[in-house]
Parts: structure tokens; C-alpha cells; sequence
């Protein structure tokens, strides 16, 4: 069978940008603003990203907490990442947020307020200090205002056009990027002399998530297949309260006002008590002190272990048994929660007044491609912000720290790629005959009669995902992982068909091209995972479920051909050491009693 | 908290521009749980019956606004609206079709963006904490979690028959004219929006997926129309 190759439209931007989230954005705003001529590729309409589902907590040190400290908030992110993070990453988050905050307020964004001037604060997941600011919008009012300071500048947003890779000349030096409108099915190359890579994460390798639909990890697996390398990428992080069903809802976070209760406000109290089918209080096992107020990581395991252990409820999750004393306030800090509550499960539940079924769900994708302070990669011309990025949370994250990450290191992102691209100077379009044949591979699936219905396989990879990549691993069902990857790869892969014959917006073919990037991740997933054998943060072992001070190290995962080359790394701390604050490690919790 | 099942029936409304002369419709059945939504019998439909289908969703959960279907003739987002026996699932009106159930949003995008929904400034914004009541701060959040999911453009009368923009950028335009660092002739622009043409029909609140009130931001800008909107412009 004779395939023509497919058509192909050549264009220009100076900095192109993958990705239409709040790190996207803010990325495409600040290159925009430092005179590059920006084009930002969103994979659906530009409303579907991840950070408009997010509850929009951001943790900035405001001034308002007279017992925080710019110090206390680096080293709340060290204490949460396990040591593992990369500290001048965690410097820059800690030391930037806030004016990253007030960027938003005068995009337009009104921050919750106890006074005019003064903002609202609360605690979310694993803090020692009152810390994070929000907003009744969510992440709503953050991509709203985002959108229209783009609107505003003129800035290109093209719907629907998902990147496939990158294009490198023969020194590796990025010189475009392939994209397919999906509305069109038409292919797309963008010369360009710098690409950001904000796509977000991998939260649908997992059968079970809280993100959208879209992030399947794309740019991280472009990234990886250009030849930068990944780190942390074993852990995944999970939200461990969700809602059970209805089957949409599965999965989609239940918000930590109604899991914190009084907690919410005081650091002292405590959290809504979490059963199993037996009435146990089986936090109490895994953590004594925090008790249900644990951090993220370790109330995840917990609930998952009852689920597995056969101690949940027949619908697959635990129960929370929430205080109805904060119900006003709830109400009035998260309507759109309480709505859910009372659609999904009834006004008892609603009103916090009945137990509520939860379960884990796969929410945030902590490792992700190496970079630098300045968001640049190890190759030459590709940056990366956002989830896709890895390091600033090391083996956890704190609640309401994504917020500011993706606008701090956006922003970053953005300068660094205008500047990068000013000095590179004028250069003519390449890398044409490169991106023509890309694409013409991507096309296998459209045209080959008979074979294997991308959705089936997808599935399969969540499961796999889900049973032995996720908050419980051991050893052996890894490497079994690994082997039914192999086959996927292999086996699987080459037979993929499209049952669609219409080019415009065929949902096989997107999905056939997403597999690719799926199983490249889920690869370099359990991959990692195998290797640290030690239990840490998110990742957790049965064969070795304590912490193992020779693996507080990266592992970081490049590929080399078809195989992927996984080193050990020692973790990037702040030049010179003596900038790490003197109270780290000690945990700060004794400040904020 | 156990749940039933329930066998629905959808006439799901299939048009290629490309291909195709005319929509035809395409019945399928769906078994499911009694609370499935109308996305789960949708998306059941694609990973079982049809392969071909061309559908829109991201989020699932009420947030991005890009699920929104007609079903049985009212506009509704997918992931939000319950299932029914028999459904008749339709793209929103009156908006270009890319195919199946998915429109084309550029003339809806290219609309905001000609609305400048930026905060017009007559000072440049200092950096800090712009002195805002607390209750004013919250009006604002909420009149700013407009999905822009076009819902309530679909539903209202008066866009279907006189130059009305729709309900849901009279919203936004509420929304900067409240903020008080927006110093920009919202009220102008709601009237050349085409605002003094709403019935007053209240349908775009009642289906609003996200608790708005379009009509209660067109009442008050009419206020203002009468009786001056006590901000110098």
C-alpha cells in the first residue's frame, strides 16, 4: 500500500508553546512581553487544562502569617519532598510566589480577604504554617484572568492542535515543533528556534485520577524522546480523598476544607476521622501524630492498603466522617464542592453530616524532565514548566504549592525562551523533511485495516498502572509490569487502527498517538521504581517499606536507543550550602504551636 | 449507597461537514448506573458502539466547560446532567459544527477577546494588595467562574431571534464592571453587546451549570442605565 505523505503547513513562531494551562500561559505572557513573537498550542479548546480544575490554593508567604517566612516555606517543601528536591528549584518557588500572586491580582484575580488588604489564609496538605491564599473562583478565576491578559496582548492560541515532538537538527538543537490540528487533521510545523514544553502531567496513566482527560503525558514523553532526561519520575502523587462514583466522578478530588475541618484554620486540630468497614480508625497506624491530618502521600497508602486488604466498602472506597460544625464555612469557601457532595452522594453527605465514601485517586505527576532554575532542559532550545517539569517537589508536594509553581517557573519558562531565541539571532526554517517524516509515521494507524482499538489498550495500561505502579509496588510485580510493557511496545503498538475514516477530530487517532507517549512514561515509571528500593514520600514498597538515607539521591532516566539508561544522582542543593536556613531540617512545627 | 442499573436510550445527532449532505441520527443503548451522566452514556457509546464518534471533554467534573450538548432540546453540560430513559443528544446551537457533537468555539474566543475583559487601569497596578471589601472580593470570584461553556447562549430566546451576544459575556462585562481597578464603559459595551434585547426569561440562570445569575448582571447594568452607574468612566 502506497501512503502519500501527508500534507503538511509551515509556520513561524519565535517561541512556541505547548500547553494552555496556567504555566502555559504565564510562560506565553512573559516571552510575549520580553518581544517574542509567541504561539500557544492548546490540545483541546483552550479552557480544558489542568489547572482549571484545581481548588486554587496557593501558597505564597504573604506577610499576613506573622510566624512564616520565606525560609519556614522552603523548608516546609524540603520537609514534604523527603530531602530529595532540587533545592534551588524549591529557593525559587519559595522566594517568588508571592510576587507571582500579586501578578495575578493585577490580572484581574480578587484573592479571598478577611480585610481589604489583607488576604485570607488557610492550610492545606502537609504544612507546618498557615500559608495558602485562595480564591472562591478556584482555578477557574486563575485561567479566566489568565486567558484574557492573552486575549489582550494578542497572543495566538490555536484550539485543538496537540505537539507531537520536537524537531532537532543534527546537533540537537531544537528548531520546531510537529503538531496535528485535531479539528482539521491537518499537520502542522511550527520553525521555531525555542519550544516550552507545559503540558502537564500523566495523571491518565492511572485508571483512577483526578486530572483531565488530555494529560497523558505528551510533552514529558516528547521531551524524553529529544533526549532530555527525567527525574523523580517514580513518584506519583495521589489525592488520597476523592469522590467514588457516579463513574464521572470517580477519581475527581473531594477539596481538603471538608477532609480538615477545624484543621483547616488551626494546625492544631484535628481532621475528619477516616473508618474502614470494620469502624477502624486505621490513620492512627500510620501516623499517631498527624493522625488523619497526614500528609498526602501517607493518607493515600493508607487508604489504599484497607481497600486492597479487603477492609473498604463494596463501592471501593473508606469512609470520612466529617465535622458539620465547618459546614458554613465550607459553603461559603467552596460552593462548587458542596454542590458536588450533593449531586453525587445526597444532602446528608452535603451538609457534612453523613459519612462520605472516598477513595485515592492518581492527581499530580511529581517527577517530570530535568531543568535548570531558568526552566531550560538538557537540550539545546527546549524548556519545560509546569507538571511536566520535575524536581521543585521532590518525592512529595505540599497542597497548594502546583499554584505557584506553574506561575513562578511559567514565567520563567517564558523569559528564558525569548532571551534564548534573541540571542540565537535570525536563523532559516529547518528541519522541514524531518517533521514530514515524523509524521507520516503517526499516520500508521490512520490507514492499516485491521488491528487493535486504541481505547482497549489504553486501558490496559491504566490498570497496569494502577495495580502495580501506584501507592502500593513491590519488586517482582514491576518487573512483571515491565515485561507486559515490553509487549505492549512491541506486540501491540504496530497494530493499532483507527476505526474513524473522517480526519477531523478523530478521537482513535488521537488516542493512538497518546499510547506512544503513555506507555513511554509508564516505562520510565516503573522503571525508577524498580530501582529505589527503599520506600519514600509517594513511593512506596512492600519488599522495602522503610527510609533508606542512601537513596535521599535522584534517580534520573534518560533514553539511549530503544533502552532507557537510569542513574542515581546526588541532589541539587543551593550554591553555596550555607543559603540553606539554619533551622532545616528541623521541621518548623514548633514555631507555628 | 448501593446503586441500580438502568438500560437508556440515545439518538445521538452525527454530522461530517466534510462528508456529509445532511446530520442524520444514530440510535444506540446503554446500560450503566441509575446516576450515570449523559458524558458516561457518551463516552460508553465511543469505547463500545461507535469509534467514529466525535465528542468534547476534558475535566468531567463541571470545571473546563467544553462538554456542552443539547439533550431532548435543552442545552446542558454533558458530565453534569443525570441520564434520562431517552435521550436525543445534539451539538449546541447556534454554533458552527467541527463534527458530531463538537463546535467550533473560535467566533465565541474571538468575541471575549474583542470584549478587552482585562481590568482597564487608569493608574498602573502597584504590586500589592489592592484594597477590595472582602464581600466585593467574593462577588467578584463568583461572577469570574463563568465557565464561558455557552450553555446559556444556547438556551436564550433572544439570541436565537435579535442581535443579541448572549448572556454569558453580559456576565464578564458585570464582572469587570464590579471590579474597581476596571475603569473601562462596560455599561456601553453591554448595550452595544446587544443587552437591551433580552426578554427577561430567566433561562439562561436556571441552567447555568455553574449556580450564575447572566440575568441578574443584565438587570442591574439596565439599573445603571437609569440611574448612572456611580463610577466615573
Amino acid at each position: 500500500m502506497v501512503i502519500n505523505q501527508p500534507e503538511m503547513a509551515i509556520e513561524h513562531a519565535d517561541v512556541l508553546i505547548a500547553g494552555s494551562g496556567a504555566a502555559g500561559m504565564r510562560a506565553a505572557i512573559a516571552a510575549h512581553d520580553a518581544g517574542a513573537n509567541v504561539v500557544l498550542l492548546a490540545k483541546g479548546p483552550r479552557r480544558a487544562n489542568h489547572t482549571r480544575m484545581s481548588g486554587g490554593r496557593y501558597n505564597a508567604v504573604s506577610g499576613f502569617n506573622p510566624q512564616d517566612s520565606t525560609d519556614a516555606f522552603f523548608a516546609d517543601t524540603l520537609e514534604s519532598g523527603v530531602g530529595i528536591n532540587n533545592y534551588r528549584m524549591a529557593r525559587v518557588l519559595a522566594d517568588e510566589a508571592m510576587d507571582r500572586a500579586f501578578d495575578l491580582e493585577g490580572y484581574g484575580l480578587a484573592w479571598d480577604r478577611t480585610d481589604p488588604s489583607k488576604y485570607y489564609l488557610s492550610m492545606t496538605g502537609g504544612g507546618n504554617f498557615v500559608r495558602s491564599m485562595g480564591s472562591v473562583d478556584e482555578g477557574i478565576g486563575i485561567t479566566e484572568v489568565m486567558l484574557h491578559q492573552m486575549h489582550a496582548r494578542g497572543i495566538r492560541v490555536c484550539d485543538f492542535h496537540m505537539l507531537t515532538d520536537v524537531i532537532q537538527d543534527d546537533d540537537g538543537r531544537v528548531v520546531g515543533g510537529l503538531a496535528i490540528d485535531l479539528s482539521r487533521g491537518v499537520w502542522r510545523f511550527f520553525s521555531s528556534g525555542a519550544v516550552i514544553i507545559a503540558t502537564g502531567g500523566t495523571s491518565q496513566l492511572y485508571e483512577t485520577s483526578s486530572g483531565p482527560a488530555i494529560n497523558t503525558g505528551d510533552g514529558i514523553a516528547i521531551a524524553l524522546r529529544a533526549g532530555a532526561e527525567l527525574v523523580d519520575i517514580e513518584f506519583m502523587q495521589f489525592i488520597p480523598i476523592s469522590f467514588v462514583y457516579p463513574p464521572s466522578a470517580r477519581g475527581y478530588t473531594l477539596t481538603e476544607p471538608a477532609h480538615y475541618g477545624k484543621r483547616h484554620t488551626d494546625p492544631n486540630a484535628e481532621a475528619a476521622h477516616l473508618l474502614n468497614n470494620k469502624g477502624e480508625r486505621f490513620a492512627l497506624r500510620h501516623d499517631p501524630v498527624r493522625k488523619e491530618g497526614s500528609t498526602r502521600d501517607v493518607l493515600a497508602r493508607a487508604i489504599m492498603l484497607e481497600i486492597l486488604e479487603g477492609r473498604g466498602t463494596p463501592e471501593g472506597g473508606v469512609l470520612m466522617v466529617p465535622d458539620a460544625a465547618v459546614f458554613d464555612s465550607f459553603l461559603k469557601e467552596r460552593p462548587i464542592y458542596v454542590k458536588r457532595l450533593l449531586e453525587n452522594y445526597g444532602e446528608a453527605q452535603a451538609r457534612l453530616q453523613a459519612p462520605i465514601q472516598v477513595m485515592p485517586s492518581a492527581l499530580y505527576t511529581l517527577g517530570g524532565v530535568v531543568v535548570d532554575t531558568w526552566c531550560r532542559s538538557g537540550v539545546p532550545g527546549l524548556f519545560v514548566s509546569g507538571e511536566a517539569a520535575g524536581g521543585v517537589h521532590g518525592a512529595n508536594r505540599l497542597g497548594g504549592s502546583s499554584m505557584p509553581d506553574i506561575q513562578v517557573f511559567g514565567r520563567r519558562s517564558g523569559m528564558a525562551a525569548a532571551e534564548d531565541v534573541r540571542a540565537l539571532g535570525a536563523r532559516e526554517v529547518r528541519g522541514i523533511e524531518r517533521a514530514k517524516a515524523r509524521a507520516q509515521t503517526l499516520e500508521a494507524a490512520m490507514h492499516r485495516p485491521d488491528g487493535v482499538r486504541p481505547p482497549e489498550v489504553k486501558k490496559r495500561i491504566q490498570k497496569l498502572m494502577w495495580d502495580h505502579v501506584g501507592l502500593v509496588r513491590s519488586g517482582p510485580r514491576l518487573e512483571e509490569t515491565l515485561r507486559a510493557f515490553r509487549e505492549i511496545r512491541e506486540q501491540v503498538l504496530p497494530n493499532l487502527k483507527v476505526t474513524a475514516k473522517s480526519r477531523v477530530l478523530n478521537r482513535e487517532w488521537m488516542e493512538a498517538i497518546e499510547l506512544e507517549n503513555l506507555l513511554d512514561i509508564g516505562e520510565a515509571m516503573a522503571a525508577s521504581s524498580l530501582q529505589r528500593k527503599e520506600t519514600r514520600g509517594a513511593h512506596y514498597r512492600t519488599d522495602f517499606p522503610a527510609l533508606d538515607p542512601q537513596w535521599t539521591a535522584n534517580i534520573v532516566v534518560q533514553r539511549k536507543g530503544a533502552n532507557l539508561n537510569i542513574e542515581k544522582r546526588a541532589v541539587v542543593t543551593l550554591d553555596p550550602p550555607s543559603a540553606v536556613p539554619a533551622a532545616f531540617p528541623q521541621p518548623a512545627r514548633a514555631a507555628a504551636r | 449507597m448501593t446503586t441500580t442499573t438502568i438500560t437508556v436510550t440515545a439518538e445521538i445527532r452525527r454530522f461530517d461537514p466534510a462528508q456529509d449532505a445532511e446530520p442524520h441520527y444514530q440510535q444506540f443503548q446503554v446500560t450503566g448506573m441509575d446516576n450515570m451522566r449523559v458524558l458516561d452514556v457518551i463516552r460508553s457509546v465511543y469505547e463500545n458502539q461507535a469509534g467514529d464518534l466525535a465528542y468534547q471533554f476534558a475535566c468531567r467534573i463541571g470545571r473546563c466547560g467544553t462538554c456542552g450538548v443539547r439533550v431532548n432540546g435543552v442545552p446542558v453540560l454533558a458530565c453534569q446532567e443525570r441520564c434520562k430513559p431517552h435521550m436525543r443528544i445534539e451539538p449546541l446551537t447556534p454554533f458552527p459544527v467541527l463534527r458530531d457533537l463538537v463546535i467550533d468555539r473560535t467566533e465565541v474566543e474571538a468575541r471575549y477577546s474583542e470584549l478587552h475583559l482585562t481590568p482597564q487601569r487608569t493608574q498602573a497596578y502597584t504590586g500589592k494588595a489592592e484594597a477590595i471589601e472582602p464581600a466585593l472580593a467574593e462577588h467578584l470570584c463568583h461572577l469570574d467562574s463563568c465557565l464561558a461553556c455557552m450553555v446559556c447562549v444556547s438556551a436564550c430566546p433572544a439570541v436565537a431571534e435579535r442581535p443579541f451576544d448572549g448572556p454569558a459575556f453580559v456576565l464578564k462585562l458585570r464582572h469587570m464592571a464590579k471590579h474597581p481597578a476596571d475603569h473601562g464603559n462596560r455599561l456601553q459595551q453591554a448595550v452595544d453587546g446587544g443587552m437591551l434585547e433580552c426578554f427577561g426569561c430567566d433561562l439562561c440562570t436556571q441552567l447555568c451549570p455553574a449556580d450564575l445569575s447572566p440575568a441578574q448582571a443584565i438587570r442591574e447594568f439596565r439599573k445603571e442605565l437609569v440611574f448612572g452607574t456611580g463610577k466615573e468612566s
